[in-house]
């Protein structure tokens, strides 16, 4: 594929609808402007685990204008994302979007003089590692999608621009019930265990899902591949034409593609053993079922949300959306999503804004001193909990590899959908 | 079947008797009372024409775009059609691939297999519960009563009735809890959830309704008188539906058929929570390469899958001519 060959004929879909459709949108578009007020709100994208009533609120409680959220699917906020950058001033996106992205300048480039906290942003993504001596990782890792010039091309180190502000992020790995698997899990490789035939559940994301399955073939010593995160057509193929026999022998259980899903396999009983995000086995432990968080030896697999500014933003919009981002970082946003489970760019802010029983229970990796409750306010901890996978500093220091989209995305996407349908 | 109409009837819902032609005329065709037709036809023209003819030409203006890795370019190509038909290796005899079907072909097939196959299952299974509230259910307002109980299902959203079979068929469920306190089987059987078995289930479960109505609707026409008449004749009940009731209650099955055809080819939730996502549906592929914003070949299987559904109802509509049962 041609990259960004022809980028003056690029047409948006936006763009191309709002031609077909005629002057009776442009007619309104125009009229807009004319009511601009102060209070006039900015409008942010992004997935429901960011998008959220109470974190808006709260924004333009403490910036003095309004947030107009709106939440999507992953797909649904990747397309808007790039291909309707007049509809936001700013994406709550991800990093592994930024191959797409950053060539196609449909974010502009942020001034880090511009981000007050710039300075406490830790150094996960402006080094890729959080402490020194961590490993970097495979794929997408977000040191690598970071540094741009001010025309917003990628620079090869630190320099004054950034693509977009790091924000929250998190490791994933495999969950499991031990009184199904009778073991602790401490490798990816016992994804394709004979003892859990017919047990075991895979996220259906092909992006996603081939990067642990594929973790679990290496960890098995049954392939080697290159990079995880960017696979040959030839390393693509030895992994699915293995998990199609796998499918065949009935090893899959599901293949899950929601938060809500996976938690349901896991109550249910369905599976002992899958792909699962942190925040889901914490959910599964609150109805009352055993769920293990797995620390695996091969390392986990990261995922770095992304505060970013649409490259329409200008004047007072772009104040705004510099504001909204710094509102970000301020630490309040920060320690609302800690009670999800996800960390957050800023962990010194965060830490102002949490007490010390949260701050030791899901950053410290202590056991829990008292009942903690979610975001909203209802009990999720019980009191002597320990957040499994360890601390912060101890599940990033060894991620794998991050997810990613693959240069051969389509290729993948396609044997994905011969697996499923073998 | 026009001479139906001349006949009295004590059916359900039979034909109504023929008014005088003249007061026909007189009613409909009178110029100067009401809406001229081009009004009243003008709110429906234009709804349609906005959500349903433009999104449609622009699916297959799309379609000829050109994905790149970062989103779609104005450039037209006719490469996603060809990445539809055509396996890497095709035309090459040396190839592995050599003449063998594409991947989204064979998922257009599993989709057009499984709706058949649903199809097949909701005929047998709603047909014999339309021909009791028809045929056995004398009084209408038991008629009515247990239809309506058919619909229950409907009065809870669509996503709770898919979600609702985990309980039921899972590990856990109440089946296997059954099973293994009768001491039937000692360990769960996991054939009835997340397998084709709980899929077809489901399936039939969410869609029969669409198919009993309609020839609930098509039995009831039937004049009852045809039915004694053929009694009379010394016709056996088998006769009587060889020769009377089935042909008249084809168009009920051709009408549902093309409902539960056209809800089915266009599935992919079911696929997703009762089969836990072990199939590919070309609603799936869809979505995957809608999630990748690969709108081009998105477009491309949205439109194989219009054209297969329009295939397929016009085989339905050849093999009963609805018009002239109506």
């Amino acid at each position: 594929m041609a990259k960004n060959k022809k980028t003056s004929s690029k047409v948006s879909r936006r763009q191309f609808v709002g031609g077909a459709a005629g002057a009776v949108a442009a007619s309104s578009v125009v009229g807009f402007p004319a009511i601009v007020s102060a209070a006039d709100p900015i409008r942010a994208i992004g997935l429901g685990v960011s998008i959220i009533n109470e974190i808006q609120s709260r924004a333009a409680k403490d910036i003095g204008f309004g947030i107009r959220g709106q939440a999507l699917g992953y797909g649904a906020l990747f397309g808007k994302t790039l291909n309707q950058n007049d509809q936001y001033e700013v994406s709550e996106c991800y990093f592994d979007m930024f191959d797409a992205m950053v060539p196609s300048k449909v974010f502009q480039p942020i001034d880090t003089k511009r981000i007050r906290d710039w300075d406490k942003v830790s150094n996960l993504v402006k080094t890729g590692m959080l402490t020194p001596g961590s490993q970097i990782g495979q794929g997408d890792a977000p040191v690598t999608k970071l540094w741009v010039d001010k025309d917003g091309n990628p620079t090869d180190g630190p320099s004054r621009y950034i693509s977009a502000v790091p924000a929250a992020h998190n490791a994933d790995s495999l969950g499991y019930n031990p009184d199904d698997t009778g073991r602790a899990i401490d490798s990816w490789g016992e994804l394709y265990s004979p003892d859990f035939k017919g047990k075991v559940a895979l996220i259906n994301v092909p992006q996603v899902g081939v990067m642990d399955a594929a973790m679990g073939m290496e960890a098995l010593g049954l392939a080697k591949f290159g990079d995880k995160g960017d696979m040959t057509r030839a390393e693509i193929d030895t992994l699915i034409e293995f998990l199609i026999v796998k499918k065949k022998e009935g090893h899959f259980r599901a293949f899950w593609e929601t938060f809500g899903q996976s938690v349901n396999l896991m109550v249910s009983g369905e599976v002992a053993l899958q792909s699962m995000w942190s925040p889901a086995v914490t959910a599964v432990n609150a109805e009352g079922v055993k769920c293990v968080y797995a620390s695996p030896k091969e390392g986990m697999r990261g995922w770095h949300g992304a505060l970013a500014i649409s490259a329409k933003a200008s004047g007072k919009k772009l104040d705004q959306a510099y504001e909204y981002i710094n509102w970000w970082l301020d630490g309040w946003a920060g320690a609302f999503v800690a009670r999800q489970g996800y960390y957050f760019s800023t962990p010194a802010n965060t830490q102002k804004h949490l007490p010390k029983a949260d701050w030791d229970f899901w950053y410290e990796g202590k056991p829990a001193s008292m009942e903690l409750n979610d975001p909203f306010g209802t009990p999720l901890i019980a009191k002597g909990a320990v957040r499994d996978g360890g601390s912060y500093e101890q599940r990033f220091k060894k991620i794998a590899v991050w997810n990613s989209i693959m240069k051969e995305n389509d290729y993948l996407v396609k044997r994905w959908t011969e697996f499923l349908g073998a | 079947m026009t001479e139906v109409r001349e006949t009295h009837h004590s059916g359900l819902i039979g034909s109504q008797p023929v008014p005088d032609e003249t007061v026909i005329r007189a009613k409909i065709i009178n110029p100067e009372e009401g809406f001229s037709t081009g009004w009243l036809i003008a709110p429906a023209t234009i709804w349609l024409f906005l959500i349903l003819v433009v999104p449609l030409a622009a699916i297959i203006v799309f379609s000829f775009f050109k994905s790149t890795p970062h989103g779609m370019v104005f450039e037209l190509t006719t490469h996603s059609y060809a990445e539809f038909f055509i396996t890497e290796g095709f035309f090459d005899s040396e190839s592995n691939s050599f003449l063998k079907l594409s991947v989204f072909i064979k998922t257009l097939g599993a989709t057009i297999y499984f709706t058949l196959l649903t199809m097949i299952l909701c005929l047998i299974v709603g047909y014999p519960i339309a021909y009791f509230l028809a045929m056995q259910v004398q009084q209408f307002k038991w008629q009515l009563a247990l239809f309506l109980l058919c619909m229950v299902p409907f009065w809870t959203s669509y996503l709770i009735r898919a979600v609702a079979w985990l309980p039921m068929l899972g590990r856990r469920g109440l089946i296997n809890q059954a099973l293994l306190s009768m001491g039937i089987v000692d360990k769960p059987v996991s054939f009835l959830f997340y397998s084709e078995f709980g899929y077809m289930m489901a399936l039939v479960q969410i869609y029969v309704v669409l198919g009993i109505g309609p020839i609930f609707f098509s039995l009831a026409k039937i004049d009852k008188a045809f039915l004694e008449a053929a009694v009379d004749m010394g016709a056996t009940p088998f006769q009587i539906f060889r020769e009377i009731i089935g042909p008249m209650s084809l168009p009920g099955v051709a009408i549902g058929m093309i409902f539960i055809f056209v809800m089915i080819m266009g599935e992919f939730a079911t696929a997703v929570v009762v089969y836990g996502g072990k199939t590919s549906t070309t609603g799936t592929v869809i979505l995957n390469y809608y999630g990748i914003a690969n709108y081009p070949f998105a477009a491309v299987n949205a439109l194989m899958l219009m054209v297969a559904m329009i295939v397929g109802i016009v085989i339905i509509l050849r093999v009963v001519d609805i018009r002239k049962e109506l």
